[in-house]
């Protein structure tokens, strides 16, 4: 099985410029002919940060101390997993013509879908790491040298979860019905608006089962609060996001080589 | 699901002992499935499974039977057949891109396929950065893009459209931008799926004259093609094929004469 696995890292290290090719594509794609170009990918969730903020600091009264850095600091997270399993969940039939025609691993496609949205990602957590350190922590923790580490595991993560939710897309439209409605529950059953501890004990387990709230517990803990997370968040955040991928990418193997057959 | 991989090394067999062949297809079968409806949803399903109420009928295929094929490094090969012979079945199979349901295929060397034409092309982008990413799908990595580039262009001999997004282009012009891409490649196989009908005559005269200097190099051709006299000047074997079955593989005359007294050309497919 190593072995197998490893022969499909060598294959798709061959196909690397066909990777940065279709992220560029999507970048490029995405920003063209608009007057603003990126600034787009700041402007459209800073718009929602603000009107949650709004929301969750005078109406549903959310007792967090300066929330708006609170909102800030998981927000752009729970984003990109969300973008990543919306486009990514679309990628093989959107390239049905490239899928039919050229041999090329396929998981490719979606790891491009979430390798421009994580482009995308690195501008929005650079704008709330310098937001944040200039008007929230008037300096730089030391915590924040584990960002690389969270990015990576939520980029592992999202491509865990997006493999066989596309692939399952292939063979069963429901998928394409489900997604939005699966997704807007997600967002109330992750820690995006709130903090996990807000969670009642006796159900805290049971909702850490979700690996996108110890991700974003993660980046609260980091970004927001400035301190060093829990080494248990950590490993079993980490763990979940391995997880998540060894068991997604699974799926996607068994029946990828159908693909060119049916998509 | 397909009981055997492909692309396994494979000995070097009876007429030219010691020489790898390019291309070998020992017994291959392909079988497709059709549904009358596609089990898409979930709905479907359970009308199927837990009703047990018959939605479909599903049925299989086979698109190639007990295959053999032997292509030998530096053969330029034409593949001929009607529609549905399985002509490109054998291509995506040799390509990697299908898994046979039975049988091997080995093959050594690097293997480009042009299956479809510009596969990968976006409208919104330029020409030269459809051409960047068109050379990736194909294979290409960034240093022999580099180097092959003035080539590409001045084949394509659209220079002064390549900053213009491929919208723009004419379906002549897009398909003599993939062409020109596919055609600078210098791999050890080549794999032409029906993409010789390109372009103006002149065009297509720069085509032969360039797949000419592939096959002189040593390079090995496969061909699938319904321009018989291309495939006349450019390959020196034929493989007719029919109903998934090889029913003559000789010299490419031989073979197109053969083909020709079958179906005359004004009712070819």
């Amino acid at each position: 099985m190593m072995s197998a696995a490893s022969a499909r890292a060598a294959d798709v290290w061959r196909y690397r410029e066909l990777l940065r090719g279709l992220v560029v594509r999507n970048l490029k794609v995405k920003y063209q002919r608009s007057l603003l170009g990126f600034v787009w990918t700041l402007v459209n969730p800073l718009l929602t940060v603000t009107i949650l903020v709004v929301v969750f600091s005078h109406v549903v009264r959310i007792q967090v101390p300066a929330y708006w850095a609170f909102l800030l600091s998981g927000y752009f997270a729970w984003n990109f997993m969300l973008q990543t399993l919306t486009t990514g969940t679309w990628v093989f039939a959107e390239h049905s013509r490239l899928t039919r025609s050229v041999a090329f691993p396929s998981e490719i496609l979606v790891f491009s879908a979430a390798g421009s949205r994580l482009i995308e990602f690195i501008a929005e957590i650079l704008f709330t790491v310098a937001a944040l350190v200039l008007l929230h922590h008037h300096g730089v923790p030391a915590s924040y040298v584990l960002i690389p580490v969270l990015i990576l595991l939520q980029a592992v993560m999202a491509i865990g979860l997006t493999l066989p939710v596309a692939t399952l897309s292939v063979f069963y439209h429901d998928v394409y019905h489900a997604l939005p409605i699966a997704l807007a529950s997600l967002f109330y059953l992750s820690p995006v608006f709130y903090p996990a501890s807000m969670v009642p004990e006796a159900y805290r387990a049971l909702y850490f089962l979700n690996p996108i709230a110890g991700l974003l517990t993660l980046y609260h803990d980091v970004v927001y609060s400035g301190q060093w997370p829990s080494t248990l968040l950590l490993a079993g955040t980490a763990a979940q996001a391995a997880l998540c991928y060894v068991l997604g990418h699974a799926v996607f193997n068994r029946y990828a080589a159908v693909f060119p057959e049916v998509v | 699901m397909p009981s055997s991989t492909a692309t396994q090394p494979s000995s070097p067999k009876s007429s030219e002992p010691g020489r790898r062949p390019a291309v070998e297809l020992r017994g291959v079968s392909k079988r497709f499935y059709f549904y009358d409806h596609r089990t898409s949803s979930l709905r479907e399903w359970f009308i199927r499974r837990i009703l047990r109420r018959p939605i479909h009928v599903r049925r299989a295929s086979f698109s190639l039977r007990d295959l053999d094929l032997r292509v030998d490094p530096g053969e330029a090969v034409a593949l001929v057949g009607r529609n549905g012979s399985g002509k490109s079945t054998v291509l995506r199979l040799v390509a990697g891109i299908y898994r046979p349901t039975a049988g091997t295929i080995s093959t050594s060397g690097r293997i480009t396929a042009v299956i479809e034409l510009g596969a990968g092309f976006h409208p919104e982008l330029t020409g030269a950065e459809n051409i960047r990413l068109y050379a990736a799908v194909l294979g290409l990595s960034r240093r022999e893009l580099h180097g092959r580039w003035d080539e590409i262009v001045e084949f394509a001999d659209m220079e002064d459209f390549l900053d213009t997004p491929l919208k723009y282009y004419s379906s002549g012009m897009e398909a003599r931008l993939a062409f020109s891409v596919a055609v600078c490649l210098q791999p050890d196989i080549l794999l032409l799926d029906e993409v010789l009908a390109v372009g103006d005559a002149a065009f297509r005269l720069r085509c032969l004259e360039r797949l000419r200097t592939y096959h002189a190099r040593g390079g090995t051709l496969l061909l699938v093609s319904h321009e018989l006299e291309q495939l006349r000047e450019l390959c020196t074997r034929g493989v007719w094929l029919r109903d998934g079955g090889v029913v003559l593989d000789a010299g490419i005359d031989e073979v197109l004469a053969a083909y020709r007294v079958e179906h005359p050309p004004e009712r070819s497919a």
